[in-house]
């Protein structure tokens, strides 16, 4: 496969998301500006000018037609993707380190960082899909992180929960409509930080990274871990495949070290995993940075994956891809094939 | 008869000096079918000194139909914005452009593949990592040229192998023997004698070139249509392929007809040479052999 490099940031990516159809990428960057590319070619549709500190998050409505950002500078903006423009902001007390919008698109969670004295908090607002429709300034809920802040949060199946990855390394479920805690399991080490959550297509079930180099599956009903992905390097994100069963891990080397290090030894790799057997089947190449974010196409045709070079590589997958099969998978089917 | 076949259709690459001259305005661009189904498009343009500059291309249109949701299909015709707001339809290359070619296989035991490279690769230095400096003449932990009794003593079992982490300079001087007297006279790699001389020289020229051409099989008569991947599948089946080499034209991106299968393993070459030789493969008969040493 040959891989679209995109060039549209000055500094390192933050978060790459697809619209539900797949055609468009957002990506994010610590330069200040979103931009909006096509994934069949990887050209630029726009870019979304009006943030004034760097970028860490963004999010699109399942219709495509509004995309949320939060930023260093304290707030959140919603903006219309067909022409560009600013549509709302939302002022915090300190960053917003993730946005996300509810399954039905009437809601967004933003996640603020603990700092100055302000406590981590969870932020849920209401959100009119309509372009020219006034938005609503009221915080419809706010969740605070009394013990370890939050540093990613998702919404699960049908809005019930809403889950948050936190610094400490555990996973917290909460009352999507009345903010209660129901859970707290801590899934990773102690004290390593949960740099990404990413729901499965159904988002009964998620998958975590995590700074202490594994990925896990846990699911929304229990917070049970259901397999644990297990690597060499300190992860920054992880997506699960849609018509495939894989999970695609990105990470390496901590910024911080960079220059010290071969871009062999960095480890800067997207590294597919076998979703069930939770083993290794193969690596992409081709970053020479750590890789900061990976998203999936939800259609399942490619992947992107943002380093902290500042380059978007958007790969589409070919032939290979879709035939690899397990031996015990192809013999599953053909017992399948050979009762009907 | 050939001298009266006078190039009739477009002019002959001889005169196009001419008609620079000759001709102020530009030339009709011409579009001709070739046989083999491309299109040569020839276009004629000013560049910035003002000459006349012809455009020969020649492509292949292939229709690849795909059915998009209306969705898509009606985002497809935003109108841009932004720091993109100026830039034409299709990418441009200041914010796009396209990578090398990534190879993604995903197969189960990913792992032990790439183990598999790396201790080919460490291995020289594994076995070099045991082994201990030692003087040929007095057996002792330091290099020959070091020895304290190297201008007293003659070494202990002249002939005897060498070993390879002893100094290679040592090596050569002892091994040219009769041919030159003095320590530091050069001798030629296949002048040396039959000792570590010989031993070097053969690592030096053969090693995986060698061994590539002894198991490289050569397949021709191979279809215009034959894909690399199809290859290595077939010939897999009878061992480890390191190597797949379809000839194909830059231009038409078909193949030429003929193909090079590395194999790790001879045996398993020669296994793939006797099966394959003669195997129908797209409508031809498959022709293998083992591939001839290029001419050196």
């Amino acid at each position: 496969m040959r891989p679209i490099l995109l060039q549209g940031h000055e500094r390192a990516l933050t978060q790459i998301r697809y619209n539900r159809d797949g055609d468009l990428i957002f990506s994010t960057a610590k330069d200040q500006h979103v931009c909006a590319w096509y994934a069949h070619n990887g050209e630029r549709l726009g870019t979304y000018h009006g943030h004034q500190g760097a970028l860490w998050t963004v999010d699109v409505d399942p219709t495509s037609t509004i995309i949320a950002t939060g930023a260093a500078d304290n707030t959140v903006k919603l903006w219309d993707i067909k022409s560009g423009k600013c549509l709302k902001t939302w002022d915090f007390d300190t960053a917003v380190k993730r946005v996300e919008f509810a399954e039905d698109g009437s809601r967004l969670l933003a996640v603020t960082e603990k700092r100055m004295g302000f406590l981590g908090t969870i932020v849920v607002l209401d959100i009119n899909l309509d372009v020219n429709a006034e938005q609503s300034s009221e915080k419809s809920l706010v969740i605070t992180c009394e013990e370890s802040k939050a540093t990613v949060a998702g919404w699960s199946c049908l809005n019930k929960y809403i889950i948050a990855g936190h610094e400490d390394g555990s996973v917290s479920k909460y009352n999507a409509k009345t903010g209660e805690q129901i859970d707290n399991v801590q899934i990773h080490e102690l004290d390593q930080l949960i740099t990404d959550i990413q729901w499965s297509q159904d988002r009964t079930y998620f998958i975590t990274a995590s700074k202490d180099k594994s990925a896990k599956i846990v699911n929304v009903q229990d917070l049970e871990i259901m397999k644990t992905y297990t690597t060499d390097t300190p992860l920054n994100s992880a997506c699960i495949t849609p018509k495939k069963d894989f999970v695609i891990l990105g990470g390496g080397q901590d910024a911080m070290g960079v220059t010290q290090t071969s871009a062999r030894q960095g480890k800067f790799e997207a590294r597919f995993y076998h979703k069930i057997f939770e083993e290794e089947i193969g690596r992409v190449r081709g970053h020479f940075g750590p890789l900061n974010t990976v998203a999936v196409d939800p259609q399942g045709r490619g992947y992107a994956s943002g380093g902290e070079d500042g380059y978007v590589r958007v790969h589409q997958f070919d032939k290979g891809y879709f035939d690899f099969t397990y031996e015990v998978e192809r013999q599953a089917k053909a017992a399948q094939q050979q009762h009907l | 008869m050939a001298t009266k076949a006078i190039p009739t259709k477009g002019a002959d690459w001889a005169d196009d000096e001419d008609l620079d001259d000759t001709v102020d305005a530009l030339p009709q661009g011409t579009t001709t079918t070739n046989k083999d189904g491309t299109k040569t498009i020839v276009t004629w343009r000013f560049n910035d000194d003002g000459k006349k500059v012809k455009t020969t291309r020649r492509i292949r249109f292939t229709t690849h139909k795909e059915v998009v949701n209306p969705r898509v299909a009606e985002r497809k015709q935003w109108g841009k914005f932004g720091l993109s707001a100026k830039d034409a339809a299709g990418p441009t290359a200041d914010t796009t452009s396209v990578g090398e070619n990534i190879i993604f296989r995903p197969s189960s035991n990913w792992r032990k593949d790439s183990k598999e490279e790396k201790t080919e690769a460490g291995s020289m230095k594994e076995k070099l990592e045991g082994k201990k400096v030692k003087c040929r003449i007095c057996n002792g932990e330091h290099f020959t040229a070091r020895c304290p009794f190297k201008d007293t003593m003659t070494p202990v079992g002249e002939e005897g192998a060498a070993d390879p982490a002893a100094g290679p300079a040592d090596s050569v001087a002892d091994a040219a023997g009769g041919l030159g007297k003095g320590k530091s006279s050069y001798v030629a790699p296949h002048l040396r004698g039959d000792g570590a001389g010989a031993g070097a020289g053969d690592r030096m020229g053969g090693g995986k070139y060698e061994r590539d051409d002894l198991a490289t099989l050569r397949v021709t008569n191979v279809s215009e249509m034959a894909e690399e991947q199809e290859l290595r599948d077939m010939f897999e089946r009878f061992g480890r392929v390191t190597r797949v080499f379809l000839a194909k034209d830059r231009e038409t991106g078909l193949a030429k007809g003929f193909a090079f299968i590395s194999f790790q393993e001879r045996t398993d070459a020669a296994k793939a040479c006797e099966k394959m030789d003669g195997y129908g493969f797209k409508h031809l008969i498959l022709r293998v052999e083992f591939a001839k040493k290029a001419a050196a």
